[in-house]
């Protein structure tokens, strides 16, 4: 028997303000999201995704549709699923004044077995590196950040929900948090984040779902994301381009955003290399460079035909 | 664990009641030892020359005879005429139960923990209740030194009820303040109401207090601070009832802000 999945979400829906002031900020959200795998949730700024994440947390309530979490509603059952959750929001905000110690003892506290809970804590912020003695108002926004990453993961809980994780951490912190995911999700335990850095998303996510303006598009696994058609090609030519190679390139119909550069050639191909390879093959090739579509290429043109669609 | 809000408010509010609460006692003090500076009998006849209006508006009301004895220019001078500095504070408290955490985000994070929204109100609402307490036991204090130091004769009693008659008024505007921030969710505009509601009560009782007889004094007595007359609690003790309705409002206000608390959105 297949295993309950840890977010499931029917026909999930949040309008704000009423009558002519009404905002449709998330609109049917239908997925599921399983034990054991982190969960890439992708879209700008304004997509919906802290909507969902607010709901889950039963922090705002749905206009219509339900969420389940864990096997248990999230709004019937939200003490119970908040015991077993862990949440790091996209503005962290604290009590200025608290030191790190503090607060970390008193959520402790509030989550019960506080001894067990402190201890963990204490591990997770020398694994960050992170000073707990210092108030909430002298930490950087990087270090406000750690702080809130063991916050969410002190008392190790069965699914983590985290709203732009790595905004503010420094390139090595976040090469450590990619390992923490990891190291999460080898434990058997469930991450749902929501990101608008697709190489983030890239680097750690089994699947990712996109949403825009409050629909979600697509979930696809992060490798069927990146097996698109296109690819990016660069070819340096020893000596000038010929024009009639150069005319060639501009007529095949595998190729677009051509750009020309003295010696060197920059390019988005479509399907099969063989067009390519013969067009090239009449000018004398020093380098070829071929770059798989990032998660930004494909978002745009994920975007690009969902718009040419309509 | 139950308690640990609670616990954890305190903590965040106990400096702050110690330095709200050594500058009300030491303005109690020094009201308390300025009594025998004054000759009560002269102060009474200077002010049987001043209008009603006047008299009602600096918080001594009709009755000359009681601000003439030791007990009424304490309760006059002190209780009277700092009512709305001893509003500042339960407004300060009442804004800190949801609409400060909420504006400033913090209570997505109170709210990610494994705690109802009913209790989160309730357990703050009585740590700030009893920091409320505190603030009034360092006001007695003070005016306690004051008596020693001066060496006057009043009637502690008397002295002990009408300050800790505050302790239901200050915990009945802390449940006003809350129930209009769980209501109306932007700081902002609950502060604004909440001070707007304090002082037309003030000028609702002092208008009331100056035109007895009339429908003045009917709309006086809307206002809640036509049930905390500081001269009245001096000379015949304090009301019964009006204790119990300020404790009972606060209660019903502390339901109706759970209540709205636990079925809207959390605002950010």
């Amino acid at each position: 028997m297949a295993s309950t999945p840890v977010i499931e979400t029917s026909r999930l829906s949040k309008t704000y303000g009423s009558g002519s002031r009404q905002t449709l900020a998330l609109d049917n959200l239908s997925m599921t999201v399983n034990r054991g795998e982190v969960f890439g949730f992708l879209g700008p700024n304004g997509a919906g995704k802290t909507t969902t994440i607010r709901l889950l947390l039963d922090l705002i309530r749905p206009s219509s549709g339900s969420a389940r979490i864990l096997g248990m509603d999230a709004r019937d059952d939200s003490v119970d699923i908040r015991r077993r959750i862990g949440f790091l929001p996209a503005e962290l905000n604290l009590w200025p004044g608290r030191t790190g110690n503090q607060i970390i003892y008193y959520m402790a506290s509030v989550r019960g077995d506080s001894k067990g809970i402190v201890k963990h804590a204490d591990e997770l912020a020398e694994q960050l590196k992170l000073d707990t003695t210092k108030r909430v108002r002298d930490l950087s926004s990087g270090n406000r950040r750690k702080l809130g990453l063991v916050l969410a993961m002190m008392h190790e809980p069965e699914l983590l929900i985290l709203d732009e994780p790595s905004s503010g951490l420094d390139p090595l912190m976040q090469q450590t948090f990619h390992e923490m995911m990891q190291g999460y999700r080898d434990k058997g335990k469930t991450v749902f984040l929501s990101s608008h850095v697709l190489s983030e998303v890239q680097a750690i996510c089994d699947r990712a779902g996109i949403l825009r303006d409050g629909d979600l598009k697509a979930v696809e696994t992060i490798d069927k994301l990146t097996n698109v058609e296109f690819r990016w090609v660069n070819v340096r030519f020893r000596d000038a381009i010929p024009d009639g190679l150069t005319a060639e390139l501009r007529q095949s119909d595998a190729i677009s955003q051509l750009d020309l550069n003295g010696s060197q050639a920059t390019m988005r191909l479509l399907g099969d290399f063989d067009p390519l390879l013969r067009i090239i093959g009449q000018g004398y090739v020093e380098d070829l460079r071929v770059e798989e579509p990032s998660l930004e290429d494909i978002f745009l043109a994920f975007y690009s035909s969902e718009e040419g669609g309509r | 664990m139950t308690g640990a809000v609670f616990l954890e408010t305190y903590k965040q509010t106990w400096k702050q009641m110690v330095y709200w609460g050594l500058g009300l006692a030491a303005l109690g003090l020094l009201v308390v030892v300025m009594v025998p500076l004054f000759d009560m009998q002269q102060m009474k006849e200077l002010l049987e020359s001043f209008p009603p209006f006047i008299l009602a508006m600096v918080g001594v009301g009709n009755d000359l005879e009681v601000f003439a004895t030791n007990e009424g220019f304490v309760a006059i001078g002190f209780f009277g005429k700092s009512a709305l500095v001893f509003a500042v504070y339960p407004v300060v408290m009442g804004m800190r139960i949801t609409a400060d955490e909420e504006d400033n985000g913090i209570m997505d994070m109170q709210l990610s923990l494994p705690v109802q929204r009913m209790r989160l109100v309730i357990e703050k609402f009585a740590a700030y209740s009893v920091s409320i307490v505190g603030l009034v036991v360092m006001i007695y204090l003070g005016m306690y030194a004051g008596v020693a130091i001066s060496g006057i004769e009043l009637d502690m009693a008397r002295l002990t009820e009408v300050t800790f008659y505050l302790v239901p008024v200050m915990i009945f505007i802390m449940a006003v303040t809350m129930v209009i921030a769980a209501i109306i969710r932007r700081r902002q505009i609950a502060l604004g109401l909440m001070t707007a509601y304090i002082i037309v009560s003030f000028m609702l009782q002092t208008i009331g207090a100056a035109a007895e007889g009339t429908i003045a004094e009917s709309i006086g007595s809307v206002s809640f601070f036509t049930y905390y007359n500081a001269a009245n609690i001096m000379t015949d003790g304090f009301v019964a009832a009006h204790l119990v309705g300020f404790f009972g409002l606060s209660a019903l206000f502390l339901a109706a802000a759970v209540y709205r608390y636990e079925r809207r959105d959390i605002g950010v």
